[in-house]
């Protein structure tokens, strides 16, 4: 599964922008008109899709796709280690 | 035989409050839009009727967020202040409990110092409660997605009757306890039903749908009334238009349901389009309350009549996790309490009371003793002489708002507002049907008029970000 596509997707289908306007860099918050629903959404939405948990510690570091794509990624391969 | 009709840029089913604000937004920014509402009036939840002389508020009855919230912003877009006036109730709600009263005034300052003589070792708490309700970072709601309200409560509060007292207006705004209720939708409703709420149009809550009615006409749009949709035609999982009951088929690029999810998906759309696991998904969900109303039309003479246009919240005991398994056995013996609104006119008695759905057989046995056993009450706890002064009394069931609106089990208030029934993208806007948009309280945690007003403007615009119109 391409992660940052994944992403990208489910963004899109929050905000309601194109996947080609929502780059790596964009900010939820200031240039994708989050907010405190959608966040939510987005939050939900990735948990559900990549089936992991996302630690209510690690939310206020979700800003942006990049970093969504990194936390995604950690909490993908922590999964498989414990399963491991 | 399907007829071809017109042709639509967007087709909207259902006038509630929700599609109104949608469709006054898509006509605004040069869309050919039609409503389709299968009522004879507009407006869903937020509608009047008249009775002996009597205009009586169907459902909802005050407005939040107006000040500060969506509210304010989108009637200031679509100038509904040039149709209706709005007056402030000050204050906006009252909750009564066996030993104490407190309400929630405009100036939130006299709110704080109201709740902080009433609870001396709370004071500090209290402020800090008070601050972040009207000042939250957007982000933390994700953090605390899977909290409870009482999950909230406990992190700022000892005091247990001061808890309860706090989750009162979660409880009659929303139908849960506070063990149950998420704590995003809690704090929604307090920013915006409590902390700026307590608005009122002028001419009853009707004037404020048929005022939206009226310019979403003015901008272009069509609204036909009393007209059914059957079904909502898709095409290589896009939407291609809608059919009406009478088989006129109306092409539109873009279909957006205020109807609530079921229908929407398995009446409307159908479920040969939907996957198992999805259907599933809709059919475990669990609708919120629905309500047992109470509508009294009074003489002059009363004159104990409590303040008119206040929300006055009873509570009888400070259980509201029993109050809620009583309101869904229908044990209305052992109701935890009920919301009284006096108009703002003085001339009529709202009562709401969480109620189940319940079936045919039931309500037709029912509903008459409940009204009577209900005025008994209310004139023993809340307006002395009441039922000497009624002209006029009826009451709606479930089945009524179910029969008036189409709400899945006459819920009030969409589906139960869980953390876990939180958030789902697909009830908005299902990712396997391009172009279909669901928008009112069936869609995700908005609640009452802020909640639905502000779904109609983001549905809105996220079409007009696809269509790449401005607003």
């Amino acid at each position: 599964m391409n992660v940052e596509k994944e992403i990208i997707s489910i963004i899109s289908e929050v905000s309601g922008f194109d996947e080609e306007e929502i780059t790596p860099e964009k900010n939820f918050y200031k240039d994708l008109e989050v907010d405190s629903i959608k966040a939510i959404e987005i939050t939900v939405a990735i948990e559900k899709k990549f089936k992991i948990s996302v630690r209510d510690e690690d939310v206020p570091n979700i800003t942006t796709v990049k970093e969504a794509v990194a936390l995604v990624n950690k909490l993908i391969s922590e999964k498989a280690d414990v399963k491991a | 035989m399907l007829k071809h009709k017109e042709a639509y840029d967007a087709v909207i089913i259902g006038a509630g409050m929700s599609g109104l604000v949608c469709g006054c937004y898509l006509a605004k920014a040069g869309m050919k839009v039609l409503i389709a509402e299968q009522h004879s009036k507009p407006g869903g939840y937020c509608t009047s009727f008249k009775r002996k002389g009597f205009t009586f508020d169907a459902a909802a009855h005050s407005i939040g967020g107006y000040k500060y919230g969506y509210v304010g912003k989108v009637f200031k877009d679509l100038e509904i202040g040039k149709k209706i006036k709005f007056f402030k109730i000050n204050p906006s709600d009252t909750i009564i409990t066996p030993d104490y009263k407190l309400s929630f005034w405009a100036d939130t300052d006299m709110t704080i110092k109201e709740f902080q003589r009433a609870f001396p070792e709370e004071r500090e708490r209290i402020d800090r409660f008070f601050s972040f309700l009207a000042n939250p970072d957007i982000k933390i709601f994700s953090r605390i997605r899977k909290w409870t309200f009482k999950n909230l409560l406990d992190k700022y509060f000892a005091d247990e009757k001061l808890k309860t007292i706090l989750s009162v207006p979660l409880f009659g705004n929303g139908g849960l306890p506070p063990t149950r209720m998420a704590a995003f939708v809690g704090v929604k409703i307090y920013q915006e039903f409590l902390l700026d709420g307590g608005y009122y149009p002028e001419g009853g809550m009707q004037a404020l749908s048929d005022a939206l009615a009226e310019r979403f006409m003015e901008l272009g749009g069509e609204l036909r009334l009393s007209s059914p949709v059957k079904k909502v035609k898709i095409k290589n999982n896009e939407v291609a238009g809608i059919i009406l009951l009478d088989n006129d088929f109306l092409l539109s690029k873009y279909v957006v349901s205020n109807c609530d999810t079921r229908q929407t998906f398995f009446k409307l759309v159908g479920r040969h389009i939907l996957d198992q696991e999805f259907i599933d998904t809709i059919k475990t969900m669990i609708p919120s309350l629905s309500g047992f109303i109470l509508y009294l039309g009074m003489d002059t003479q009363l004159t104990q009549l409590p303040e008119p246009g206040v929300n006055l919240w009873y509570l009888f005991f400070y259980n509201l996790d029993a109050a809620y398994l009583a309101a869904k056995r229908g044990d209305f013996r052992n109701i935890g309490g009920y919301v009284i609104h006096v108009s703002p006119d003085k001339k009529t008695v709202f009562v709401f009371i969480n109620a189940p759905f319940k079936n045919k057989k039931y309500w037709n046995a029912n509903k008459k003793k409940l009204l009577d056993f209900f005025i008994h009450r209310i004139e023993s706890e809340a307006i002395p002489n009441l039922s000497k002064h009624i002209l006029f009394k009826d009451a709606a069931t479930p089945l009524t708002l179910h029969r008036h609106t189409l709400n899945f089990k006459g819920a009030a208030f969409g589906w139960a507002s869980t953390p876990s029934q939180l958030a789902m993208p697909d009830l908005r806007k299902p990712s396997f049907i391009r172009n279909l948009y669901l928008t009112g309280h069936w869609t995700t945690q908005g609640l009452g008029i802020p909640g639905v007003v502000y779904l109609g403007y983001d549905t809105a615009k996220m079409i007009l970000r696809k269509q790449k119109a401005n607003l």
